[in-house]
């Protein structure tokens, strides 16, 4: 809001320099944005950030007193002019339908007023405010509003039809022109100022176009009223219409400020207009009375919140210099009758926030408090995701954020988008979904950096994962899961490397295996999975125990394309939530064997449709005891190998807790194996 | 013409004598010991020999051998290491780095402020980002039809829930299913139907705190909070306390911040619970106190990393990535 610094000298005299009542403003909750120099340096204009909870700070009086309260000045306020006729001119009538719409409405007469002028001062306050001058009597009342925060509006007492004004309802699908020239459809909940025949205005937010003043208008029907706050804000937000006037009204006017803003603008029209007749004032419903007109308050909570001892004398002062009408009932105990234009304060704790206000938060001391034990743990999860984060930096990846709402388009081919949530009011049309998988948003990542000319692009993500229980239920899941992705060249060629290579299926299953590794899962198994997005032939779920836990596989080339991704991609995704009841945080230590070991290798060539996990099962069936690993370290096909076939080599480490082996012993056992894998898979060595 | 292992002896000491570096000594080895060398031409005439004189050849050859293999080791030692000697050693040429990666700006700010809550007894909670009004709005006072709401603009779902526009409400969530002294500290992704620019986005981080007992004040709040900023920012870190307005905390304050020749920035928002939100969990607010504060993890990292646009954040950059 815009506050003129000569404006509110009218109403207080403030201590120069302007800064520092500007720096006091902000540092008392009216945060001061801007302070700007206007009218050749004559004049200053305070840019304030006016929070939802204090409409009687959105006028100038309202910030002047404000002011007064701060620096414990005088508040001056403004001559008004109640004196009105004591009759209504023959066949007006003010009926109001909708008390709860608007509890308290009133309204003046004004027969030939002169659209003379504006007065300077007025146009130049009007101005400086980002208010457009129109004419005097709608000028008028614009100053009246930015003086006293309360809305008023005139309307040509001449265009509105029978000399009626009601406040009612709207009819449903009742059309209403407004000033703007919008037409709008209005809704039953509408409160409209209506004439005989039609709505006149939409109440406190627009007036209509039928009845506006213009420079012709000899006559008007000058409104005030209290309007209810949720009711103004309910139609100026389905209509999206926001004026200065429903910007006042949704925050709560004033409802004393009814009959000093009308009288305030009479004073104004009767200078300037020379109206020559002006009506006795009509005035149905009541005021509202405030939410809370009496609070108790002692100095004892006082000190409990704040942490700091202020003299009761202090504390009632201070709520003195806001315009509380403060009892001191002795004993630091006070019973605190709220004014009508402090209709936030209804606690007690409301009260304690102004004293602090007034006192500074700045000199309120600091301190630490003592550490109370308390049960509460962090959060399991949390410890699993700092282990990925850990795990899959030392690995190499980069940890990606994307966005949680994606695109339609992205998501993989035979994926049903109707298991993800949908957004109704997405801020981008195209990002309407919430990810059920990280999968498209780690492509887009892939894609951005490609075409940065990226060579090696390893990422994972850690972040929730969304869907809906059924595909037209209501229930939602939602899910913290890691992503990984891998594509281009398993780490940039350095000057002393001969060379690199392209990642591989393999190169992200094994980060996988070794990462459940590192958070202790023993159970871990893969097995071939079904998974629209990957290819299916190195696709595979993770397993831990029964559970499946993830997948892995290599992103289907065609889905890949849509990203303009050449090289081949891999994925994987795991449930943290999912993996985190397998977790063993502590691993028992396993004794160091003494014994050297020794190790024999072992070269089969099988048929392609023998797996290697199974000869390797196979291997290590035989004296658990003895064998302490078994490794594959090379697949090989072609060259010699026949068509249809391929060369599978293990590596078996032999090692005893008790002895040292002689090379005999292993011998026997090591060709005891050979002939068994011989057998049981038509193996043949080489 | 076929030399005697005598006269190869002869001719190898001669060259001996003159290998003056590695690559002459290279190159002897492959002419003398290598496949095609010298040593192998002699014991491939062992088969056009009588069997009592392949023993003595082959001893003789043997021995030779051997003799080469020492003289070789004994040279090789003296040689000076092309790579290695003080002259051709470049100590310009980069180190080789292992391949790490990093982690995200956004993880590593939150990792630090959870850090420092952590030391003063904060346990680290998460909450669901789809929520619903409840937690959103109405345990918080926020009250739907108030322009209070205006400032927590939020995205709905077809399912009838929202996306959560803050992390306040975990605070409701924590509350809800424990008894106080509560320390809390929540990081988040939150969503507002903002657009975009260098520092809106719809989605964004944040980090709720919250401190209930039956004793806290709001000098506690203030010690809390200027010991966090000075943990984060550097103990000689300007603080300002500006009395501000939120539904859910009364009083209510900004924190901001001096920052070089921008001025005072803000930096979090805090407050004191609000007892309609004891309220509404259900704690009785004669018996509890507590304060509550929430921060934008995005605006202090950019501070703190000097990130003048957003938007960098979510785009993962591998050349954003590595800076950090």
């Amino acid at each position: 809001m815009k506050i003129s610094v000569r404006w509110l000298s009218d109403y207080v005299t403030m201590k120069p320099p302007i800064e520092a009542v500007a720096n006091s403003l902000t540092m008392a909750g009216l945060e001061v944005e801007k302070l700007v120099p206007i009218c050749g340096g004559k004049d200053h204009l305070f840019e304030i950030e006016i929070t939802t909870n204090r409409p009687d700070w959105l006028s100038h009086i309202g910030v002047a007193r404000e002011i007064a309260a701060i620096e414990n000045l005088t508040l001056r306020l403004p001559e008004i002019d109640e004196q009105t006729s004591r009759k209504m001119p023959p066949g007006w009538k003010v009926e109001l339908k909708d008390k709860d719409g608007c509890p308290y409405y009133t309204g003046v007469v004004l027969e030939g007023v002169e659209q003379n002028p504006t007065p300077d001062f007025m146009r130049d306050r009007l101005e400086a405010c980002g208010v457009r001058c129109i004419n005097l009597i709608v000028d008028i009342t614009n100053y009246v509003l930015l003086e006293t925060g309360q809305p008023l509006h005139a309307f040509d007492a001449d265009l509105l039809g029978g000399r009626e004004v009601v406040i009612r309802r709207a009819r449903k699908g009742e059309k209403f022109t407004a000033i703007n020239g919008h037409v709008y459809d209005c809704r039953n909940e509408d409160l409209v100022i209506a004439d005989h025949d039609r709505a006149t205005a939409l109440a406190g937010v627009m007036g209509g176009a039928d009845s506006e003043v213009s420079d012709k208008t000899r006559n008007i029907f000058l409104e005030s009223a209290f309007l209810h706050p949720g009711r103004v804000r309910s139609t100026s937000k389905h209509h999206a219409i926001t004026s200065e006037s429903s910007y006042r009204f949704e925050r709560c006017v004033d409802p004393e400020g009814v009959d000093f803003a009308r009288s305030r603008a009479l004073y104004f029209l009767k200078k300037y207009a020379k109206p020559r007749f002006v009506s006795s004032v009509i005035k149905v419903g009541q005021k509202p009375a405030g939410k809370n007109g009496l609070i108790h308050l002692t100095a004892g909570e006082v000190e409990k919140t704040l942490g700091v001892a202020i003299k009761p004398s202090q504390i009632a002062a201070f709520m003195r210099r806001l315009g509380l009408d403060v009892k001191d009932k002795g004993v630091g105990s006070f019973s605190v009758r709220i004014p009508s234009f402090r209709s936030d304060l209804v606690m007690p704790v409301h009260l304690i926030e102004e004293i602090a206000r007034l006192y500074g938060y700045e000199n309120i001391p600091s301190a630490l408090p003592s550490l109370v034990p308390h049960e509460l743990l962090d959060d399991p999860l949390l410890k699993v995701e700092e282990t990925a984060r850990h795990y899959f930096t030392a690995a190499g990846l980069y940890e990606t954020v994307t966005f949680s709402l994606i695109s339609e388009q992205s998501f993989p081919p035979d994926y049903n988008i109707e298991e993800s949530i949908r957004i109704v009011n997405p801020q981008n049309k195209e990002l309407n979904r919430l990810r059920p998988m990280l999968l498209p948003s780690l492509m887009e990542v892939l894609k951005k950096n490609a075409n940065q000319g990226a060579v090696s692009m390893p990422f994972f993500e850690i972040a929730n994962t969304y869907r809906k229980e059924t595909a037209s239920g209501k229930k939602t899941h939602e899910e913290k899961a890691l992503g990984i992705i891998i594509a281009g060249l398993r780490y940039e060629k350095g000057w002393a490397d001969t060379d690199s290579r392209e990642f591989a299926f393999y190169d992200l299953k094994g980060m996988v295996a070794a990462f459940l590794e590192t958070l202790g899962i023993a159970d871990v198994s893969f097995s071939k999975g079904e998974y629209t997005a990957l290819e299916g032939l190195s696709s595979e779920s993770i397993k831990a125990g029964d559970n499946t836990v993830g997948l892995v596989g290599e992103v289907q080339p065609q889905y890949a394309r849509k990203w303009d991704l050449e090289s081949r991609v891999y994925y994987a995704e795991i449930s943290l939530a999912e993996t985190q009841s397998h977790v063993a945080w502590v691993r028992r230590f396993q004794d160091l064997s003494r014994f050297p070991s020794i190790q024999r290798d072992l070269a089969v060539v099988v048929a392609e449709s023998v797996k290697a996990g199974a000869v390797l099962e196979e291997i290590k069936s035989h004296e658990k005891e003895l064998i302490k690993n078994v490794e594959v370290f090379d697949l090989f096909r072609g060259g010699r190998i026949p068509k249809g076939c391929k060369s599978l080599a293990f590596r078996v480490t032999y090692q005893s807790g008790d002895k040292t082996l002689v090379s005999e012993e292993i011998q026997k056992l090591h060709t005891d194996i050979a002939k068994a894998v011989s057998g049981k898979f038509q193996a043949t060595f080489q | 013409m076929n030399p005697t292992v005598s006269e190869v002896e002869k001719e190898a000491q001669a060259q001996l004598k003159d290998i003056g570096s590695r690559e002459d000594l290279e190159a002897f080895r492959i002419a003398y010991l290598g496949k095609k060398g010298k040593l192998g031409e002699l014991m491939a005439r062992l088969k056009t020999l009588s069997a009592e004189e392949r023993r003595d050849w082959g001893r003789e050859v043997n021995r030779l051998k051997g003799y080469l293999e020492e003289s070789l080791r004994t040279l090789c030692e003296s040689l000076p290491d092309a790579s290695t000697s003080e002259g051709n050693f470049d100590e310009t040429l980069p180190g080789i780095r292992p391949a790490v990666g990093k982690l995200h700006p956004i993880s590593q700010t939150i990792r630090e402020i959870c850090r420092i809550f952590g030391r003063m007894g904060f346990a680290v909670v998460e909450g669901p980002e789809v929520e619903t009004e409840f937690y959103n709005f109405t345990a918080l006072n926020i009250s739907l039809d108030h322009a209070s709401r205006d400032s927590f603009d939020t995205f709905y779902t077809d399912s009838g829930s929202l996306l959560r526009s803050q992390t306040s409400t975990v605070q409701i969530r924590v509350m809800e299913k424990n008894d106080p002294p509560l320390r809390i500290i929540a990081p988040g992704r939150v969503y507002r139907p903002d657009t975009v620019d260098a520092s809106h986005s719809f989605m964004f981080h944040q980090i709720e705190g919250l401190m209930v007992d039956d004793k806290t004040n709001f000098s506690e709040l203030k010690g809390v909070l200027y010991w966090f900023l000075r943990e984060l920012f550097g103990s000689s870190t300007k603080i300002r306390f500006r009395p501000h307005f939120f539904p859910f905390t009364e009083p209510s304050v900004e924190v901001d911040i001096q920052w070089g020749d921008k001025g005072w920035l803000e930096i979090l928002g805090a407050g004191f619970v609000n007892p309609k939100v004891f309220e509404a969990v259900g704690y009785d607010t004669k018996k509890v106190r507590g304060f509550a504060f929430g921060l934008g993890v995005e605006r202090i990292a950019m501070l703190r990393l000097g990130i003048p646009d957003i938007r960098y954040f979510y785009e993962n950059d591998l050349r954003f990535l590595r800076q950090f």
